[in-house]
């Protein structure tokens, strides 16, 4: 019956080969209903407020079911569902990876994958085929088949993460809530998760699917039991089409080759590449003047070459330095500088807390909350903080994010959103700093901001007969948290012990 | 009997007001400006015009006070007498953009003659009432009671430190010429409403006492202008402050920076001092002292109001728990000298077109065409050289000089998407001013110019005999009658 219809409406463009791609993809796809829990970086030491939400997930090779990075993130409970099974089973993360917005789920009970089998991974779709979207969106509680053509093929920003772009796909089929996380097929293979939209009252059927290399590079990463970012090969470069510009760096008019005008300290390339180097070409693959090269025939940036390899595997490099060519090998790593402008999901906030003052390390999400109040200073300090390399000297600036009135602090409270520069004498580089430094006092403590701010000055008997009353008052079990949550600044601080 | 009274009393009434009536005519006019500031984006071309009009007051000596607002960025300046509109050009003769206030003179001496024009009265105190003066179309008074609500330091339209101000409340019915109106009472002008708003019913003033220093500036035919301190200070009402920094058992604030060029960095005062007094007023911990005139006041009225440029300081401060006694002498070279002026009103942006490169000399004035959120849209880079210019650009002889946009041509090709780079030198040699840069510019005549940006892409190199050759080319594609202007 059901197939008798599908094939009246869809016919002309699928013929009889979608009856079994529908049947597969009914088998593989699952619901996953999803309770979370977002931290509020405003009151830090709160868990933070509890949701549902629900979106789609499939089975892929190995009983492994692949979902969105933002279907789990912050997730306390997940339950998975099939369309053949009414009863829901529990399941857990394995592995994320918020930067391409991407999860693997695993599933405990057997007895869920009975009557699964698996969907394979397919290639890039070609421009104006048609894919078939599988989902749980709003509307209904039953499995939902949307149809579409592919509309477009390049890089785009992946929101989940707030500073990624990759490879993504446009399609025109309609993406609504819940079907994040669903396969997108063609000719019974999985060509892409269905992932992000437009808001229709900003553009009309645009949705966005991941493309099937960017889920490969995620389960080929997890094989080693863990995830490690996307690579950067960190440097900033220029176009080269202007002839006099050519001319100054010694190069011939053939519309070859791009110069590098940054090297970001601590990135993969510093050490390898310095400003004014011409890269030629990157792995065999020549470079255009305006950073284009040829990959499968079609044009994409030199930065796709690098989107495609691993932490410490190494890109190889032509490059025309001092009058003559020669051959660099960058080992790749990722772009810790810039992980401040990544949103944070799993690790709870870090903060420390003295006298009702609450310091807090400058993220995207204490800049989320701070965005109306913060000032220039602070705001440029954001903005400007990898490219001005900032970190090299701070590598995670300590914000007083809040005072929390008490009869103690009523001088303090405009000091709020102060950058911190020193306490008692000590430079604060990281949170990790700022403890040991206010222990560091004698009976007088003294908070240095950066700019022409006015000092905080506290006693320590005062803060010791305020912190239990300010504790109670709004209900804060612990005075700080500072221990590294997230994975990401855990490798940070590896690499400078590395250094040393 | 009672019919009687009051037939007399409306009589004597009218009789008054009629004397009144006479006395005003002879002392307010209508100002008529023509107002066209130059385009910063385009700044070899100005905006289109528009007029601006207001209420001047006579002054007895026949020139005429308006507001410096009024007139700012005129190209033309007339006056009209309220019933006659007869009309006469006129000069601004003297103009002070920070205290927002300007003085006219009318082109034919004669113009105003018969007109008595209105003296200065008292300050007044929050409580008083005053009126708010506009023109009828028939060149009739229209007088509005006013409330003076408060009497205090804040901001005026172009100065961040702010001046003594009065907050008044008045009712003003919308008629023409009412961009600035007098505040009189008793028949002297006792102040200038600089700002008003329609919802609220409330505006500022300029102060009588601020007018007549303002006044007394110009007199001596040389204009100086209002000093400058050059500090940022915080207030010392916290107990742990005061012990940390030594304070004494009450009164002062704390210095936060000094500009070195400064009043205050001239007579010796450095970070970490409280200032206990100036001039011999104590400062309380909010930074007040008590004012003759007003009452308790804030240190602006005290340091920048009371003293002229060339007067002697004194400064009592607590440096380290040691009292100690500092003096020098008022001016405003903390901010007359700074690197990037704040204000750039009726001259031309400076700028150079090379290549298709365009190069302008950093103000407040280009930062602040970017909207009202030119913090947000200018680029980063120049918001941050203008509003942190104390920390970041100390020395006042180094202009920023930076790319502001690049006019696409063949020779620019690669280019033409950069802007607001902030140039540090070229072919090697320190750029410090728009003109310095013209030098060097000059100086070469064939070869690269390579200039050096400070942030990303570092680089831009362009051949000079091309350059040269394509000067003209470019000029007339983009229609720009001056490809310098330094």
């Amino acid at each position: 019956m059901k197939c008798w219809f599908l094939a009246i409406l869809g016919a002309v463009i699928s013929g009889c080969a979608k009856d079994g791609q529908l049947h597969e993809a009914k088998k593989n796809t699952v619901m996953v209903e999803v309770t979370s829990q977002v931290w509020d970086y405003r009151l830090p030491w709160n868990p933070g407020t509890v949701s549902s939400g629900r979106g789609a997930g499939f089975i892929v090779a190995g009983k492994r079911i692949i979902t969105n990075a933002h279907v789990i993130s912050g997730a306390r409970n997940i339950t998975v569902q099939r369309e053949a099974d009414p009863r829901r089973y529990a399941a857990k993360v394995k592995y994320v990876a918020h930067d391409c917005d991407l999860a693997m789920l695993e599933v405990e009970d057997p007895a869920f994958f009975k009557g699964t089998t698996h969907l394979d991974l397919g290639g890039i779709p070609e421009l104006e085929s048609v894919v078939s979207v599988y989902g749980f969106p709003i509307g209904g509680d039953r499995l939902s088949v949307t149809r579409g053509v592919v509309s477009r093929i390049d890089y785009n920003a992946y929101t989940h993460s707030g500073r990624e772009s990759h490879l993504a796909i446009q399609i025109d089929a309609a993406i609504n809530p819940g079907n994040s996380g669903g396969p997108v097929m063609q000719s019974d293979k999985v060509v892409g998760v269905a992932f992000q939209g437009f808001r229709g009252d900003v553009a009309q059927n645009v949705g966005y699917m991941i493309p099937t290399p960017v889920i490969r590079r995620f389960l080929k990463d997890v094989e080693d039991g863990r995830y490690d970012y996307y690579v950067d090969i960190a440097v900033r470069w220029m176009p080269l089409e202007n002839p006099a510009m050519r001319k100054y760096l010694g190069l011939a008019n053939d519309g070859r080759g791009v110069v590098v005008t940054d090297v970001f300290s601590e990135g993969s390339s510093d050490g390898y590449l310095n400003k004014g180097d011409v890269l030629l070409s990157i792995d065999g693959h020549p470079i255009e003047s305006d950073g284009s090269v040829r990959l499968e025939g079609k044009p994409v940036q030199l930065e796709e070459i690098v989107e495609r390899k691993f932490s410490r595997e190494e890109v190889r490099l032509e490059v025309w330095r001092g009058g003559q060519t020669e051959t660099v090998n960058v080992p790749l790593k990722p772009a810790d500088m810039f992980s401040m402008y990544e949103i944070l999901y799993e690790p709870p906030p870090r903060y420390v807390l003295y006298g009702g003052l609450v310091f807090q390390p400058l993220t995207a999400n204490l800049m989320a909350v701070l965005a109306g109040s913060a000032d220039l200073r602070l705001k440029q300090k954001y903005t400007m903080f990898a490219t001005d390399q900032m970190y090299r000297e701070t590598p995670e600036p300590v914000i007083l994010s809040a005072v929390l009135p008490d009869p103690s602090n009523v001088y303090l409270r405009g000091l709020a959103g102060q950058i911190v520069r020193e306490i008692n004498g000590r430079k604060i580089r990281t949170l990790a700093d700022v403890e040991p430094a206010l222990a560091a006092n004698g009976e007088r403590s003294v908070i240095r901001f950066e700019g022409d701010s006015r000092p905080a000055v506290l006693k320590r008997e005062e803060v010791d007969r305020s912190t239990p009353r300010i504790m109670a008052q709004y209900g804060i079990s612990e005075a700080s948290r500072t221990e590294v949550g997230s994975r990401r600044l855990a490798k940070g601080s590896y690499s400078q012990e590395e250094k040393k | 009997m009672r019919a009687w009274a009051m037939i007399l009393g409306l009589f004597l009434a009218s009789a008054a007001w009629a004397a009144e009536q006479d006395e005003a005519q002879g002392s307010v006019v209508r100002v008529r400006a023509a107002i066209q500031p130059y385009d910063q984006f385009r700044p070899w071309q100005k905006k289109a015009p528009y007029g601006l009009n207001g209420i001047g007051v006579v002054l007895p000596g026949g020139k005429v006070l308006v507001t410096a607002a009024l007139v700012a960025n005129r190209t033309e300046v007339g006056l009209e007498k309220p019933g006659s509109a007869e009309k006469c050009a006129a000069e601004v003769e003297a103009i002070d953009y920070e205290a927002n206030l300007a003085v006219l003179r009318p082109e034919k001496a004669e113009f105003l003659k018969g007109f008595k024009g209105l003296a200065l009265g008292p300050a007044l105190k929050a409580g008083d009432t005053a009126e708010v003066w506009q023109l009828e179309r028939n060149g009739e008074l229209l007088r509005n009671q006013a409330e003076i609500l408060t009497v205090g330091v804040g901001r005026y339209p172009n100065d961040e430190a702010g001046f003594l101000q009065y907050g008044v409340r008045v009712s003003l019915p919308k008629r023409d010429d009412s961009y600035t109106l007098p505040l009189i009472r008793q028949n002297q002008l006792v102040g200038m409403v600089m700002m008003y708003d329609r919802d609220s019913q409330e505006g500022t003033a300029i102060p009588g006492p601020m007018i007549d220093r303002f006044l007394q500036d110009v007199a001596d035919g040389k204009y100086e202008g209002f000093p400058t301190l050059g500090v940022s200070w915080t207030t010392l009402r916290d107990p742990n402050l005061r012990e940390e920094v030594k304070a004494p058992k009450s009164g002062g604030i704390l210095v936060t920076r000094v500009n070195p060029r400064g009043t205050a960095g001239r007579a010796g005062l450095k970070e970490g001092d409280v200032i206990l007094s100036v001039d011999g007023m104590k400062l309380d911990e909010d930074g007040n002292y008590r004012d003759p005139l007003y009452g308790l006041t804030a240190i602006g009225n005290l340091v920048r109001v009371r003293p002229k440029v060339g007067s002697q300081a004194k400064f009592l401060v607590s440096r380290d728990g040691k009292e100690m006694e500092l003096a020098g002498t008022y001016d405003r070279r903390a901010r007359d000298e700074a690197a990037i002026p704040t204000l750039a009103f009726d001259t031309q942006p400076r700028y150079l077109v090379l290549g298709g490169l365009v190069f302008q000399q950093l103000t407040g004035a280009y930062l602040q065409e970017w909207g009202e959120k030119w913090t947000e849209r200018a680029p980063q880079r120049l918001v941050e050289l203008f509003s942190f210019q104390q920390e970041k650009r100390p020395d006042p002889d180094k202009k920023v000089v930076f790319l502001s946009q690049v006019l696409p041509a063949t020779i620019n090709l690669g280019y033409q998407h950069y802007s607001g780079l902030v140039l540090k030198n070229v072919n090697g040699t320190e750029i410090r001013s728009l003109a310095q840069l013209a030098e060097v510019l000059d100086s070469v005549k064939e070869g690269n110019l390579i200039f050096e940006f400070t942030d990303d892409p570092g680089k831009l190199v362009l051949d000079a005999s091309e350059v040269k050759a394509r000067q003209e080319e470019i000029r007339k594609a983009y229609g720009i009658s001056e490809l310098r202007k330094l």
